[in-house]
């Protein structure tokens, strides 16, 4: 159902519609941080809790008792049930996992129930443990162990394939990013050489899907690679291409490596002519699948109106 | 058509998919009485898997298709959401499937013969002055005594304003204590430990104060005979929880070890349930009742009704039975099911 991708940390779902897609794995950098505002913020909200009872109690004249009583509940309630309730009503996120961009979702993809929630927060005092008690930074405090270690937790992340720790393993949860990523646009290739290179390449030469895909990745990321490093990478695949087009031997391997991808993915001929791969799509499987026709343009952000 | 071409035209849905994300996450109930949003974002979900199905044969840019993979999982959780537990599902939870569990579950009888048989054993030792000498003062501590029978040196007097304070505090600290049994189980002794040790000396204080020559031991009785069957079997319930929860990573029952231990886990959760409404009541019935001036007569009433409550509750409704089981086969929540072992095991 679920594979495991071993390397890129990132768990495969299989949904119902049959495809499958990928989440990354949140792991314990991205997880203390979403617990640590979780913590504060609750600190937070008991504190002004206390201070707004207090408030209300000089006010009103309610019996000290009831102030007290609420005050109890609430942080008991704020103890054991703040990731319970956020985690089952929010659909697996907690204001520390809203800000962190992280949810909490079932190992199988499917979203967490309220089972799940209880038994991964029930448990999060396991995950603490073993706890430290103050003497240790000095001989006088009480021994109360009150600080965790969260070595269970590790220990546990550690082990597991999806950094799951002891609660998500008893409740059969992972905590995934949920994160939007920018939208890919076209990647502008500025030099007007470009072009008319790409036109010099032979039209016989056919691209493997890997080498298109190495190409495409080299393109998306060589704006961010300084020009002696974008030669020295780009001339292992320029090279034996430059003597296979009998082009000349200082023709830039950058140049090169942007002209066939230019070819491949942006010019309009590219699909003029058959291709080896017998998948490249035909003029039908394109066409948007039914009631997905985009929006009016005036509705959708000022990116999509520039002219491509 | 090229990439260049397909990704400019594909991307305007993908933008409005990610805005509808962006709207939903808000909502609690986004797809309430908006049917034509719904299907618009289904078919716009649809489409986004349609691309991500097909980025290999298009050959999209590597950027593209981690894109997509993002847009889908956004997408794909806010469509497929948590359900909300609903009232009459926690009903019938609590009221079918609660004491079912409990009453089959092997780990809630073992805590149970342990938690009662050491407290009873502690008491009885406790009480005897002649036999073991001192056994109380070693298990307990003189200071410990001596601050047992300070405040219960007065009788009980009837001071209302801490009546509501008190049942806070004994929610927050028992509850937790409770819930910290449970949580701990994965470590099994942990759970073990506080169950015995609650036992030895609960046992040991009720042993000592029912001694003859122990002048606070009238205002004692008056104070725990309310609200002591409840605090009493809600300690053992969390500690069976614990205990069913750690066994589970022992005790497979041919289940691959992770997955036994999810399940248990499932099936310890009714127990801890039970354990902490057990602690919700004791905490108001010592709160209000205990510490009040009511003739022992009353409140010794009050601990037979709570016992045969609670006799009711596990027994009567908890004992197997072959409708209730039929029934209770086909509820999704029942942790102890057959199908949910099978889909298990698969």
């Amino acid at each position: 159902m679920n594979a495991q991708n071993s390397i890129d940390l990132t768990a495969v779902i299989t949904t119902p519609e049959n495809i499958q897609f990928e989440y990354r794995i949140a792991g314990p950098f991205r997880r203390l941080p979403a617990f640590l505002l979780d913590f504060v913020l609750r600190g937070v909200c008991v504190v002004a809790f206390f201070v707004l009872m207090i408030f209300i109690g000089a006010m009103a004249s309610i019996p000290f008792g009831m102030i007290l009583f609420l005050i109890f509940l609430v942080s008991f309630a704020f103890d054991w049930f703040y990731g319970l309730f956020f985690e089952t009503y929010w659909n697996g996120q907690t204001p520390g996992k809203w800000l962190t961009k992280t949810r909490v979702i079932s190992v199988d993809g499917r979203p967490i129930n309220a089972y799940q929630a209880t038994v991964r927060n029930f448990l999060r005092l396991a995950d603490f443990a073993p706890m430290v008690s103050f003497e240790m930074m000095s001989s006088d405090a009480q021994p109360v162990y009150a600080i965790p270690t969260f070595l269970v937790s590790l220990l546990c992340m550690s082990m597991s394939p999806r950094f799951q720790r002891l609660g998500d393993l008893a409740a059969g949860t992972m905590v995934v990013v949920n994160e939007q990523s920018w939208v890919p646009t076209n990647i502008k290739l500025e030099d007007a050489r470009v072009a008319s290179l790409s036109e010099h390449i032979p039209p016989n030469f056919r691209m493997s899907s890997t080498l298109a895909k190495a190409i495409a990745l080299y393109a998306e990321r060589r704006n961010r690679i300084s020009m002696g490093r974008r030669t020295e990478l780009a001339s292992h695949l320029a090279k034996p291409l430059l003597k296979q087009f009998n082009f000349l031997d200082d023709t830039s391997p950058d140049l090169l490596l942007c002209a066939l991808y230019y070819r491949e993915f942006v010019s309009k001929d590219a699909f003029s002519e058959a291709k080896q791969y017998a998948a490249s799509p035909s003029k039908d499987s394109v066409s948007l699948p039914v009631n997905a026709m985009p929006l009016p343009t005036e509705s959708l952000p000022p990116i999509l109106k520039s002219p491509q | 058509m090229n990439i260049a071409e397909l990704l400019e035209k594909r991307r305007q849905g993908w933008i409005e998919l990610e805005r509808m994300c962006d709207s939903l996450k808000a909502v609690q109930y986004p797809f309430v009485n908006r049917g034509s949003q719904v299907s618009r974002f289904s078919a716009l979900y649809r489409a986004a898997c349609t691309d991500l199905a097909m980025a290999d044969q298009y050959q999209l840019p590597p950027a593209s298709v981690e894109y997509l993979h993002r847009l889908v999982g956004r997408a794909h959780s806010q469509l497929y959401r948590s359900r909300s537990f609903g009232a009459d599902r926690w009903i019938r939870y609590m009221a079918k499937i609660v004491p079912q569990a409990i009453f089959r579950d092997l780990c809630v009888k073992v805590a149970f013969v342990v938690f009662f048989g050491l407290f009873t054993l502690s008491a009885l030792i406790a009480w005897s002055d002649v036999r073991f000498r001192g056994f109380p003062e070693r298990i307990l501590g003189k200071e410990q005594i001596q601050k047992m029978e300070d405040s219960f040196d007065k009788p009980l007097a009837g001071n209302y304003n801490t009546y509501l304070a008190g049942a806070g505090g004994y929610i927050k600290h028992n509850t937790s204590i409770g819930l910290q049994c449970f949580a701990l189980g994965p470590l099994i002794l942990p759970s073990l430990c506080a169950l015995g040790y609650n036992a030895v000396v609960l046992g040991a204080s009720f042993g000592y104060m029912a001694r003859s020559d122990v002048e606070q031991g009238d205002v004692f009785f008056q104070f725990v005979t309310a609200h002591g069957v409840f605090e009493l079997t809600a300690i053992a319930l969390s500690a069976a929880s614990g205990l069913r929860l750690g066994i589970g990573i022992f005790a497979t029952g041919g289940l691959q070890r992770m997955e036994s231990f999810r399940l248990n886990a499932e099936r310890a959760l009714p127990i801890i349930m039970a354990a902490v409404v057990l602690f919700f009541l004791a905490a108001f019935t010592e709160g209000f009742i205990s510490p009040s001036p009511l003739p022992y007569f009353l409140k010794a009433c009050v601990a037979i009704l709570s016992s045969g409550m609670l006799m009711y509750y596990f027994v009567v409704l908890g004992y197997p039975r072959p409708d209730v089981d039929q029934e209770l086969e086909n509820n999704e929540d029942n942790p102890w099911r057959k199908i949910g072992v099978d889909r298990a095991a698969r």
